[in-house]
């Protein structure tokens, strides 16, 4: 009774403790312990201890860091003490006070012969280092695998954003069939059709539309330029996230588009020092004092905006048909996404019916709520599938190759199993043992992979965020990525324990104690088996090679598009004026005197400006040919309309076709002229010449000014080089504004990048306060776009070599032990009179029966499975015949090599040392 | 009362650097009685999961202090012994004394 009554009183104790337990206090001066080696500690400490233990540790911590030996030697002893007390405390957390109960008992059993058998298995790992470290690097590089591809998943697809309920957060899209129907999430919507949403929809809440740009920020005398949000409402209700520090915006400051600022977490810290008192403050934006008001969180929230402003006008104030803005909101309490869609529906259907009259876009248009993660990584997913599913085979390459591995370790401990088995082991407690070592060797692999992750992730994470694409996400090594790792180091360890766990315990005890050697028997299993796992090697690797052959392939063909430029030798950049200071004939005066002062600067051949430029062109616009009747159920031309100084064509190296371009005769108000392109003279002009021909910009009921074609020019890959060219309009800066932003491009007859600082004293030399930015060079630019390409290739060919050396590898031990266990055979044959030529043959020709046996499997899989990648191909089938050859020639050569090596050797034996050789 | 606890010689170690230490016991004092005294280099697992056996037999019993900025914030533990773990040390004590009345042990350090 007695015995109750405390355990009762401690259990109670327990309780009050862990109650008690405020989060921890904030040191004041960040020189305790450090945070990671405490953080394992309090990880194997029941809970009921953690303060009391981590609060002695602390305090001894204090005590051994102002010894002599520092904080390093308290350091060391912190590390000592975590390693020494694992055990007790593990074992502690595992029974607890529960320990008195039956059941625990029982575990207690099973953890303690769980022990033992760990303990056998650092015994045998010892005696055969050599064995282990091949097993834990080929596994940790299999699980490093695994956990750099998954944690880029996970960052990147899976949990992208820090948003809680992210799921409930969605932005709206929107398809016009008249005008191509797209299902659109970017620069979709206009004011009117966000107040539209606003003040009908009762499934969605805290709606935001907001607008984006660049802005001048003006910080003591550095002025930067910042990827900017110009808002209607509030963001962080809406993203479910708090300032940093401050505040977000008021609805009144957003109605009266008040001049108050929010910037980035790491602009403020960058540039800022970090200072919270600099909230309440005053900083110049485009040279206008604004206050700064708040600080958003440290994670980018919306595509890397740095700097938040209010909308400085209501949405009442832009016409209808200004569709430069997205909206994001978040689903209401009760809605789900289908009411939210049904009831877009309905506003869409009542807009058409309003306005439906008048804009013919309208006509069965749709608005479309989709989750914010779904919008932003959609188009990252099929790459996501495919390096999951690759990295999955590479694991499981990797457990075939141990498997076999461990076959043969096992063969050699057959004595010492059958000496338990004689002492009275079981064979379940054999196979328990077996297993324990392989998962122990398993998870030491997984650490080992982790560690080689952690490289990784780096190294892919600086990749990634080097380049220009908005990545939704970021990359580490989370909670989340470190149990999936551990996850499948278990299960390897399972998988490649198992066939070896079973085939060693089968054992014939009397017989292996008395006789030296092994029954022929067991070695034509061990044989058969791992020519077994040979031939799921070939299968995997070559499904992998088929893979990264395939990519490798695309990006080859891709390289080799004609881009309809000369992308060679163009230095790129792009300047955004402020209208606070300049009107649109001071932006011209600014651009057409910047051309000719770039033009001057030595190395550089021609210069120009224009709004947009290949690849990277993205303003679109309707537009209307003289002439041609506007028939309701058409598709209404839309082109990419692209404003350009004269000399674009020829500083780009773009054809002209027919006419001309543009030239000094063009000038402001004079007769206006447009140059198109043959995708849209193909498409819009029919068979007849365009020239000559007038169009307008905007819809048929516009009643903006003709323009009259002139001239014809060839086509750019001007959407990428994996999309076909696309209609673009071109207009000359001397007749129409072009806006104020504009790119200035520079043909250099030196190296691009080395006319740089030239470039800047120019732009100093006509506004010192005006910032450039977005500088690259034009072959960057087409290469950045098929970045997120270009890594999936590399790692996914990465994989595939690292399977095929495995495999080979494999290959290459099946056959030298099979040539180990044919040695007499071998020798009787040469002494016999067998020509050399003759035994390597009969090797290879052994050693290649599972091979060829795996590689018509992995074909099958291969030709099954690429489909998958189809939407990553390029200009080619999933099963491109040229591919599948190269692919299958590659990993039969290796093969081949792989027996052929062992082969020779066999083949070189003297006839009597082979007939003396002694079967192990 | 039921019958006092076996003790092991770790225990021992355990309950007496707790009496020794009278208010001042708690994780790290005992440690550090453990290590100065006894020469007994303990690590802190070891020596939570013999005072939670001592608990468990009632022969411990345990107060929480208040947080300090020194220990990250974190409440102290403090150990004092019941009587029966009084009970247990004079038992255990009693029982030394009575094996080595009148015994002579040959020198240490023989080799053979």
């Amino acid at each position: 009774v007695g015995e109750r009554a405390r355990e009762a009183a401690v259990r109670e104790r327990n309780a009050a403790v862990r109650e008690r337990q405020a989060p921890p206090v904030k040191r004041a001066d960040g020189r305790g312990p450090p945070r990671l080696v405490e953080w394992l500690f309090a990880c194997t400490l029941p809970s009921r201890d953690r303060a009391a233990v981590l609060g002695d540790l602390a305090e001894a911590f204090e005590e051994m860091a102002s010894l002599p030996a520092g904080r390093r030697g308290a350091v060391g002893w912190y590390v000592r003490q975590l390693i020494g007390s694992i055990p007790s405390n593990v074992k502690r957390r595992l029974d607890g006070p529960r320990a008195l109960s039956p059941r625990w008992r029982g575990l207690e059993a099973l953890m303690t012969s769980f022990l033992q058998d760990l303990r056998v298995s650092l015994r045998s790992v010892r005696t055969a280092p050599s064995f282990a470290a091949v097993v834990v690097l080929t596994l940790g590089l299999g699980i490093g695998a695994v956990t750099v591809v998954f944690s880029a998943v996970d960052g990147l697809v899976l949990n992208p954003f820090p948003f809680p309920e992210a799921d409930r957060l969605v932005g709206v899209g929107t398809e016009y069939p008249k005008l191509g129907g797209e299902l659109s999430y970017w620069e979709n919507l206009s004011p009117a059709e966000y107040v539209d949403v606003r003040e009908s929809s009762r499934t969605l809440r805290d709606i935001v539309a907001w607008d984006m740009g660049n802005r001048q920020v003006t910080i003591g005398d550095r002025t930067e330029n910042l990827f900017s949000g110009f808002w209607w409402g509030d963001a962080f209700p809406t993203l479910g996230m708090r300032p940093h520090v401050g505040r977000g915006f008021l609805a009144d400051e957003i109605a009266r588009g008040d001049r108050v600022a929010i910037l980035s977490h790491r602009v403020w810290l960058n540039r800022f020092g970090g200072e919270a008192g600099l909230i309440g403050g005053r900083v110049l934006i485009n040279g206008e004092p604004y206050t700064l008001i708040g600080v958003m969180p440290p994670r980018a929230l919306i595509y890397g905006t740095d700097l938040w402003i209010p909308m400085p006008v209501g949405p009442e104030v832009y016409p209808r048909q200004r569709r430069q803005f997205q909206l994001l909101a978040r689903l209401a309490p009760e809605a789900t996404l289908a009411s939210a869609n049904a009831e877009l529906e309905t506003i869409a259907r009542r807009v058409e019916a309003s306005y439906g009259a008048a804009m013919e876009e309208y006509d069965g248009w749709r608005l479309v709520a989709t989750p914010w993660t779904t919008i932003n990584v959609q188009q990252l997913r099929p790459a996501a599938i495919a390096l999951m599913g690759a990295v999955g085979f590479v694991l499981l390459l990797v457990c075939a190759n141990v498997a076999s591995l461990m076959l043969g370790r096992a063969a050699g401990r057959r004595r010492e199993l059958a000496v338990r088995a004689a002492l009275g082991a079981g064979r379940g407690r054999l196979v328990r043992q077996l297993l324990t070592e392989s998962v122990a060797l398993a998870l030491v692999g997984g650490a080992v992979g982790v560690a080689i992750g952690y490289v990784g992730v780096r190294a892919l994470g600086a990749t990634l965020t080097s380049l220009p694409i908005p990545l939704p996400g970021d990359l580490a090594l989370n909670v989340r990525v470190l149990l999936v790792a551990a996850g499948a180091s278990v299960l390897a360890g399972i998988a490649f324990g198992t066939v070896p766990a079973l085939h060693a315990s089968r054992l014939n005890v009397q017989r292996m104690l008395q006789t030296e050697s092994l029954g022929a028997t067991a070695h034509a299993a061990r044989l058969r088996l791992q020519r077994m796992f040979v031939g799921v090697e070939v299968a995997l690797a070559l499904m992998l090679l088929v893979g990264g052959g395939l990519l490798v392939h695309s990006f080859v063909r891709m390289q080799a598009v004609d881009r309809g430029l000369d992308a060679s030798n163009v230095l790129t950049m792009r300047l955004t004026l402020a209208w606070e200071r300049y009107d649109n004939d001071a932006i011209q005066a600014f651009f057409q005197r910047l051309e000719e002062q770039v033009a001057a600067i030595p190395g550089v051949t021609d210069a120009t400006v224009a709004t947009q430029f290949p690849p990277g062109v993205f303003l679109r616009q309707r537009f209307f040919i003289e002439g041609s009747a506007p028939q309701s159920d058409d598709m209404l031309p839309t082109a990419y309309t692209t404003i350009v100084s004269p000399g674009y064509f020829t500083t780009l190296g773009v054809r002209t076709v027919a006419g001309r371009t543009f030239d000094d005769t063009d000038v402001s108000g004079g007769r206006l002229v447009a140059v198109v392109n043959e995708a849209a003279a193909r498409r819009y002009f029919g068979d007849g010449s365009p020239i000559g021909r007038r169009l307008r910009l905007g819809g048929a009921g516009s009643d903006d000014p003709w323009f009259e074609v002139v001239g014809v020019v060839g086509d750019t890959r001007n959407r990428g080089l994996d999309a076909a060219p696309e209609p673009e309009l071109f207009a000359s800066t001397r007749q129409v504004p072009g806006g104020n932003q504009f790119f200035l491009l520079a043909r250099t007859s030196v190296p691009p990048l080395s006319i740089l600082a030239g470039v800047r004293e120019q732009v100093r030399a006509i506004d010192p306060e005006q910032p450039v930015y977005a500088i690259r060079t034009l072959d960057r630019a087409f290469a950045d776009i098929a970045a997120a390409r270009r890594v999936s290739t590399f790692m996914l060919t990465l994989f595939a070599l690292f399977a095929l050396a495995l495999a080979g590898l494999g290959i290459y031990g099946v056959v030298a032990y099979a040539v180990s266990q044919r040695t007499r055979e071998i020798g009787l044959r040469i002494a016999l009179g067998a020509e050399h030529a003759a035994v390597r043959r009969l090797v290879v020709r052994q050693a290649l029966v599972p091979v060829a046996i795996g590689a018509v499997v992995g074909l099958a899989g291969a030709i099954a499975g690429a489909r998958l990648l189809s939407s990553l191909l390029f200009d080619i089938g999933p099963t491109d015949p040229a591919t599948l050859a190269a692919v299958v020639a590659l990993l039969v050569g290796i093969a081949w090599l792989a027996s052929w090596l062992p082969a020779r050797r066999a083949a070189r034996l003297s006839p009597m040392n082979a007939l003396r050789y002694e079967r192990g | 009362m039921t019958r006092p606890e076996r003790l092991g010689e770790f225990e021992q170690l355990v309950l007496l650097a707790v009496a020794r230490l009278g208010d001042e016991g708690y994780g790290t004092t005992i440690r550090r009685e453990l290590e100065r005294r006894a020469s007994r280099a303990v690590t802190v697992g070891a020596l939570y999961a013999t005072l939670e056996r001592l608990e468990m037999k009632g022969l411990v019993r345990t107060r929480e202090g208040e947080p300090t900025a020194r220990r990250g914030g974190r409440a102290k533990r403090h150990y004092a012994l019941t009587s029966a773990g009084v009970a247990a040390l004079q038992d255990a004590r009693s029982a030394l004394d009575r094996m080595w009345e009148g015994l002579e042990l040959p020198a240490r350090g023989r080799r053979t």
